[in-house]
């Protein structure tokens, strides 16, 4: 069998596919019988605690653990002499230009390059005690000077964050297409911006942690651990415990959201197994609240500076954008893996073919960076502030630079200067849809009303092109280990029941309930009938996880393939049994075979129970060729990138006394081609809205001078609470795409990218009147009133 | 094993508990007493996840000590839960796509069935005020009040019912 090819799965009224079904992991989680990594329960378990460094730079010059070893209950305290000859260190080279090869240790011997850098482990009978006992590790440090900015890193003569690298400049890499000089030789008018976003972290509510067991018997490792992409962690799991990939098992429970936080796996994880391996007794470690702030992957904090080449009436004629980017100590991923995408998709839907970047990036003596939900946040922000820039420069409307800049339906397909195409999406419809609903010209009036008595309101507009579901040819041009593709298994048992796997993990997106649905439509059964299985490598086939908004397209779209081939299987069957030569006429609906009798489906008697009976029972009575049992199995790998896009639009007022912003209200338009199940989408876009609006707000991963993190805890660190999250009203407009399985497309990273530009550029609206541009995020009171002061 | 040993009741149900008095509250519950359903998300009561009631009020799990309840009614998500299905703010998280990865859920659900009990007809100012003591990075928390005040609805047709 061929199978089911990807482009011949669109088409109208779908079954289940769609439909607005309930989670089926609610019944669990509701009742408090979920079950995250902590809550598995392993007898004779070891506790670890790690011991981290108080500086952000120094030498380790020597240890002390006599007093934490002679603590009862204490087991070991280990630190990289022993680690790090059980394991190999992470090595970073793929070949792309102007990225600088990087190595690290397991645990570092030789210096700390950061606040919190784990440099020893102990461990306990009790996590009380191996908490104490960490305490007890002496460790004697000569500190050394850091560098705790992007300008300090690349200063002459600054300290090497990694001594093996010429520089901390650890990144460089430049772009052209076009001719933008010519373009600037041309120009009415070159309008220069500035767009920062600052430091922050994916804080997801259940912290990171793990339970390492070691059969010692099987020489055989089970890691149970929260991960959105369990078959790539255990490549590296075993590669770094110089393991053969199968002798490890990577067992993913319910996971108390991720965000990016939970694909790689991180040194503190290695250690844990490594020691349970060494001790032959499981290991089990629960991240704290202070260790996930300070010492779990950061992100963001990138400035991007824009030059656009404009006409009089707004018109782009080149871009230029230089984009830097603090990247922290460690090199976690390819440290121009995050900044890459921004450069790649930043003209989104506009048209803009003279375009120029070039991308530096600088090691810090920070906590490693690496993506967070939209790796390429500033995107949107970028351009569409640059948009406004122009709008500033020459005083026209902000809608109208849009409009005449905007790709039009006659456009598309469109390629972007930087070679991606553009197809299957409606910028202008969702903008245009958007300008209505708002009602821009009345707010655009009332803002005027309301200016003369000092009420100070904006509108901001964020147009989105939301690069997802990246397949294999992007990995590979990325240089991130793996491939694109996933793969799916769809099995009905011999008793009927119905079982499907792909290689995702889910960490709060759903994904048992939509997957199950595409099951049920492939095969022509409700979805109440299938059970999806998914985060346990020995079960889940081989897969790059969820990452890159690849869970509806890479895992549903394979799912549904592989039901569809499943399906077809059947008819075989039940062609067979129905005394048929071929299964032409014949389909299933609802679990019963249906035949087409002149124009008219009628049922034949046979069901998905009877042709799964036969499979398994009698299989000398299935037709020639056919394997007994109901199995299949199959990979896609979906194009490089899929596009989504939305519009954006969140008015606000300031404060002017005080600084502070208030949303009044926020509205998105959004295409994301078919939709699985709507209740998942839209709870996906409001969550990643909300997330958007606490990076512009509040949230601040802030470190001092010296390098000291300052946001130990959650009054430091702030997310939204339900008091500051607006209502986001959604309005759905679909466009299904033509390159993927039943039209999917990706979501839930637009929703960030949008509204960080939305609200950022409805503050700057709202501080029009005082002449002041926000260049930089947070949006807090403090600094929007140190913009006014200068103003007045 | 070493500890102190001390009687805890929790859902009901007094338990025989040997702990070091340092133990806080959350550990026994989800070690001791393996009720997992209470869950810990910051230790220093900033996030609401470890929310359960003490003698029917809210009460942050991580900020006491376990042996400090002795005397106390203590109430977990797995005492609010019916034997069968879910109560009615469960069953309306459940329909207004309440939760998402379902970490936070267990504290909003003990939060609001001691608030809802108070303020039977609460408005959604008044609600998000209240959820602004849980938080939650997945949902955006729209879901959640929409599910607070269908709750607060059926609850109150249930009582006059």
């Amino acid at each position: 069998m061929s199978g089911t090819n990807a482009e011949d799965t669109k088409r109208d009224g779908f079954g289940q596919i769609g439909k607005p079904i309930l989670r089926k992991e609610d019944a669990r989680l509701l009742r408090g019988r979920g079950t995250y990594v902590d809550d598995i329960e392993v007898s004779g378990a070891l506790h670890a605690c790690f011991v981290r460094s108080p500086h952000a730079h120094a030498r380790i010059i020597r240890f002390d653990m006599d007093q934490a070893k002679t603590l009862p209950g204490v087991v070991a305290v280990l630190t990289g002499q022993e680690i790090n000859a059980w394991t190999n260190s992470l090595q970073l080279a793929p070949p792309i230009e102007g990225l600088q090869p990087t190595e690290m240790t397991t645990l570092p011997v030789d210096k700390v390059r950061f606040h919190g850098d784990p440099v020893a482990c102990v461990v306990a009978t009790d996590r009380y005690v191996a908490e104490d006992a960490a305490e007890l590790v002496y460790v004697d440090y000569d500190s050394l000077d850091a560098v705790t900015s992007y300008e300090s890193a690349l200063a002459a003569g600054a300290p090497l964050v990694d001594e093996a690298l010429p520089s901390n400049l650890v990144s460089h890499q430049k772009f052209e297409a076009g001719d933008v000089a010519r373009r600037k030789a041309e120009a009415h008018r070159i309008v220069e911006a500035t767009f920062a976003m600052q430091r922050m972290t994916h804080l997801p509510i259940e912290t990171r942690g793990c339970i390492a067991v070691w059969d010692d018997g099987r020489q055989h490792l089970t890691m149970h651990i929260g991960s959105q992409a369990p078959h790539p962690m255990r490549s590296a799991l075993a590669g770094r415990l110089k393991l053969g990939e199968h002798q490890v098992t990577v067992s993913s429970p319910d996971v108390g959201g991720a965000f990016g936080q939970k694909i790689i796996v991180y040194r503190e994880e290695i250690t844990v197994a490594a020691i349970a391996r060494h001790l032959k007794r499981p290991v089990r470690w629960r991240e704290d609240r202070l260790e996930n702030l300070s010492s779990s992957l950061q992100a963001r904090e990138n400035t991007v500076h824009t030059r656009a080449a404009v006409t009089a009436d707004g018109r782009i004629l080149s871009l230029e954008a230089e984009i830097l980017e603090d990247f922290g100590a460690y090199c976690f991923y390819p440290a121009n893996y995050l900044a890459r995408v921004i450069g790649m998709i930043l003209t989104g839907p506009y048209r803009i073919q003279d375009y120029a970047f070039e991308v530096k990036i600088a090691l810090t003596n920070k906590c490693g960076a690496g993506p967070m939900r939209a790796p390429m946040a500033i995107t949107s922000l970028v351009m569409d502030g640059t948009l406004d820039a122009v709008a500033r420069d020459l005083d026209l409307d902000p809608a109208e630079v849009r409009r005449v800049n905007m790709l039009r339906p006659t456009d598309l397909p469109y390629v972007m200067p930087t070679g991606e195409t553009l197809e299957d999406v409606t910028p202008s419809e969702c903008f245009e849809r958007g300008l209505e609903e708002i009602d821009y010209a009345g707010f655009r009036a009332r803002q005027a009303d309301d200016c003369a008595r000092e009420i100070y309101r904006g509108i901001g507009i964020c147009n989105v092109i939301e690069s997802t579901t990246y397949g294999s040819a992007f990995y590979r041009a990325a240089g991130i280990p793996g491939s694109g593709h996933e793969a799916a298994w769809v099995k009905i048992e011999p008793s009927g029941a119905i079982r499907a796997s792909t290689g995702l993990m889910g960490t709060g997106q759903s994904y048992e309930t939509p997957y199950a649905q595409v099951v049920a439509e492939g095969l022509g059964v409700d979805t109440s009938q299938v059970d999806i299985l998914l985060g346990n490598t020995d079960i889940a086939p081989y897969g790059m996880g969820a990452r890159g908004s690849r869970g509806a397209t890479a895992g549903g779209g394979t799912l549904f393939l592989t039901a569809l081939d499943l399906k077809a299987k059947m008819l075989d069957i039940a062609a067979a049994l129905l005394g048929l030569n071929s299964p032409r006429e014949l389909d299933i609906e609802n679990g019963k075979v249906l035949r087409q009798i002149g124009g008219e489906w009628m049922e034949t008697g046979v069901g998905i129970a009877d042709i799964a009976r036969t499979a398994y029972l009698d299989p000398l009575n299935l037709p020639a060729g056919t394997q007994p049992g109901l199995e299949m199995h199959r990979a896609w790998d979906p194009p490089q990138m899929t596009y989504s896009n939305s519009s954006h639009f969140c008015a606000v007022t300031l404060d002017a006394a005080t600084g502070q912003i208030r949303i009044d209200r926020y509205l998105v338009v959004e295409d994301c081609g078919t939709v699985l199940n709507p209740l998942v989408v839209e709870g996906q876009q409001q969550g990643a809205t909300v997330m958007g609006i606490g990076g512009v707000l509040f949230e601040h991963m802030v470190y001092d001078e010296s390098g000291q993190n300052l946001c130990g805890t959650l009054a430091d660190y702030m997310i939204p609470t339900a008091s500051d999250a607006p209502e986001i009203e959604i309005v759905a407009q679909h466009t299904p795409s033509k390159r993927t399985p039943a039209g999917i497309k990706g979501m839930a990273e637009g929703g960030v990218m949008g509204a960080i530009g939305a609200v950022n550029n409805a503050v700057n609206d709202a501080l029009r009147p005082f002449g002041v541009v926000a260049e930089r995020q947070p949006l807090s009171p403090d600094y929007i009133r140190s913009l006014l002061r200068v103003a007045v | 094993m070493t500890g102190t040993a001390f009687e805890l009741t929790v859902n009901g149900e007094v338990h025989e508990v040997l702990a070091e008095p340092r133990k806080l509250l959350t550990d026994v519950l989800r070690e001791d007493l393996r009720l997992t359903g209470t869950h810990v998300g910051c230790e220093h009561g900033a996030c609401g996840a470890c929310t359960v009631l003490v003698d029917g009020a809210p009460a942050r799990a991580c900020l006491v000590f376990a042996i400090q309840m002795q005397g106390r009614e203590i109430t977990t998500v797995e005492g609010l839960t019916p034997a069968q299905g879910l109560s009615p703010l469960q069953q309306a998280l459940h329909e207004e796509h309440g939760l998402q990865c379902g970490f936070c859920t267990p504290g909003i659900i003990t939060t609001f069935e001691a608030y809802l009990r108070e303020n039977p007809e609460p408005g959604a100012a008044e609600i998000r005020q209240v959820l602004s003591g849980n938080l939650c990075r997945c949902t955006g928390y729209d879901g959640i009040v929409r599910a607070i005040k269908k709750a607060a609805r059926i609850m109150r047709e249930g009582a006059s019912a």
